[in-house]
């Protein structure tokens, strides 16, 4: 279970995320909703304790993430598709981290054939697309077994068959019991991943519910998204002329 | 083993380390540079100088380590700001979270390799040295001249320390050019400081990294008014140690 109470970070004058307190359940997959700039990406790295909040805390099943004894075994988290050195090979990105946290060398090629790397494992990452970039942080996130899951944004790069390889394995995973959080801005694909909804804007919570009860006051969720959002999105294009 | 600690974080990054082409190519680089400068000296002596002595050949010959120090600093620059630049540094905090843990590991694997590269190139610019000037009348310097060893493998110690003042430097500024310019700029920018004192510039040339090696480290004979060479390999290990506790101060305090 992951528990945000009161978190809050601000870069100079600007709050990034304010105040925001929510608990994420195992045994569902919940879609982290938001506009860009809302702090989704901000509260993720709190939540790992790569950036460290001004106020309030982030905790995994009651520890702080810098308390943990094997982070990896506990956590899985996929940041974004470039937190690996180019020049290094999948496999050998991999093998480094999973050494780091006492991971066994033969777990490195069951996340690699899970993600369908295995072919290319050898092959320098910074040649890889964006997809399989994907794949690499996603086999990063599953490398030890953790039963907490954080993705943010895994679909972006991702071909129809991909999108539905991921849609298929969160839920695989919700199903055993794992927490699983996932950020979006895709809301189509959200409603059809996700079973619980925390929706933040401007870094205030929204909403927290789930995608049944959101959709169910307005015609599709996408609509539900922006009746919530209408007085926190910073960026919003016109019309053409 | 209850919790990870500094033995995982040192198997990881001995992984990382030799897993990038860079650390292979900055390596044999520096190694080269020390037999190029070495055969170069000696071939120059065999036809212009023919009576030159032993510490003239050897001072000389280990004058590729100017170029060597930089290339291994560059790697133990490349350690941590290679990461950042790339985003594999939160990969590696999220392993790791306790950062120090992980800038020891990076001074331990890094320090390590730095130093067998550096004593690998010292030997390597001081026997082609010997081998240029093989059946001239200048003499050989032996090794089992204590001067002569002591220059050669304080050479390569003080090549191992350049990589560390890397990785220290690297963990302070976080950026690869940044850091590899400041890293030059403090090599070469006290030596010239220095010169501007004259006569007296070897009260401060005996503190600057340069200067001491050229003429306390990787020589025969200190000169006169320097440091030994091992007090200057100590004094430039200082450096390295406070420019890696100034960065693990830094690690804690700022975002990934």
């Amino acid at each position: 279970m992951i528990e945000l109470r009161e978190l809050t970070k601000r870069y100079g004058g600007r709050t990034a995320v304010d105040g925001l307190s929510f608990h994420v359940q195992p045994g569902a997959v919940t879609g982290f909703l938001g506009p860009n700039g809302s702090g989704k990406s901000t509260t993720m790295r709190m939540i790992l304790g790569l950036d460290a909040p001004d106020h309030g805390q982030a905790l995994i099943d009651g520890i702080p993430y810098a308390g943990l004894a094997w982070p990896l075994r506990s956590v899985g988290a996929l940041l974004d598709a470039g937190a690996f050195h180019p020049g290094r090979s999948g496999r050998a990105h991999l093998a480094a981290l999973a050494a780091s946290n006492d991971i066994p060398a033969s777990r490195v090629d069951r996340v690699l054939d899970i993600v369908g790397l295995s072919d290319v494992a050898t092959r320098r990452a910074g040649t890889y697309s964006l997809g399989m970039r994907q794949r690499l942080g996603v086999a990063v996130a599953l490398l030890g077994d953790p039963g907490v899951l954080l993705l943010d944004e895994p679909v972006n790069g991702l071909d129809p068959e991909g999108i539905r390889w991921i849609r298929d394995l969160l839920r695989g995973l919700a199903a055993e019991g794992r927490t699983v959080f996932v950020s979006s801005h895709l809301i189509a694909e959200m409603a059809l991943t996700a079973d619980r909804l925390v929706v933040i804007g401007r870094g205030r919570l929204l909403a927290e519910t789930t995608v049944t009860e959101l959709a169910a006051g307005d015609d599709n969720l996408e609509d539900a998204f922006f009746r919530l959002t209408s007085q926190v999105t910073d960026y919003r294009g016109g019309a053409a002329a | 083993m209850k919790t990870y600690g500094f033995r995982q974080a040192a198997r990881m990054e001995r992984i990382k380390l030799t897993s990038v082409r860079t650390t292979w190519w900055l390596a044999i680089a520096a190694v080269v540079s020390m037999v190029a400068s070495g055969v170069g000296v000696g071939l120059g002596y065999r036809s212009h100088t023919p009576i030159a002595t032993t510490a003239q050949i050897l001072n000389n010959s280990l004058g590729g380590a100017i170029l060597a120090q930089l290339l291994l600093g560059a790697l133990g620059v490349l350690l941590v700001t290679g990461e950042y630049g790339t985003g594999m540094i939160r990969s590696t905090f999220a392993a790791v979270p306790r950062r120090r843990v992980v800038l020891a590991a990076k001074v331990a694997v890094g320090g390590s390799a730095a130093l067998m590269i550096g004593l690998v190139a010292s030997f390597a610019g001081y026997l082609s040295g010997q081998l240029a000037i093989r059946g001239t009348a200048i003499p050989a310097a032996s090794l089992s001249d204590g001067a002569v060893l002591r220059a050669v493998v304080l050479t390569g110690v003080y090549l191992g320390v350049s990589a560390l003042l890397g990785v220290g430097i690297g963990a302070i500024v976080r950026h690869s050019g940044a850091a590899i310019g400041l890293l030059f700029g403090l090599m070469f920018v006290p030596t010239i400081v220095a010169g501007l004192f004259g006569e007296d510039g070897i009260a401060i040339g005996r503190f600057v990294p340069l200067l001491m090696l050229l003429n306390s480290i990787a020589v025969l004979t200190p000169t006169p008014g320097l440091f030994s060479g091992a007090v200057s390999v100590l004094v430039v290990g200082g450096y390295a140690a406070a420019a890696v506790v100034a960065g693990g101060l830094l690690l804690r305090l700022r975002d990934a």
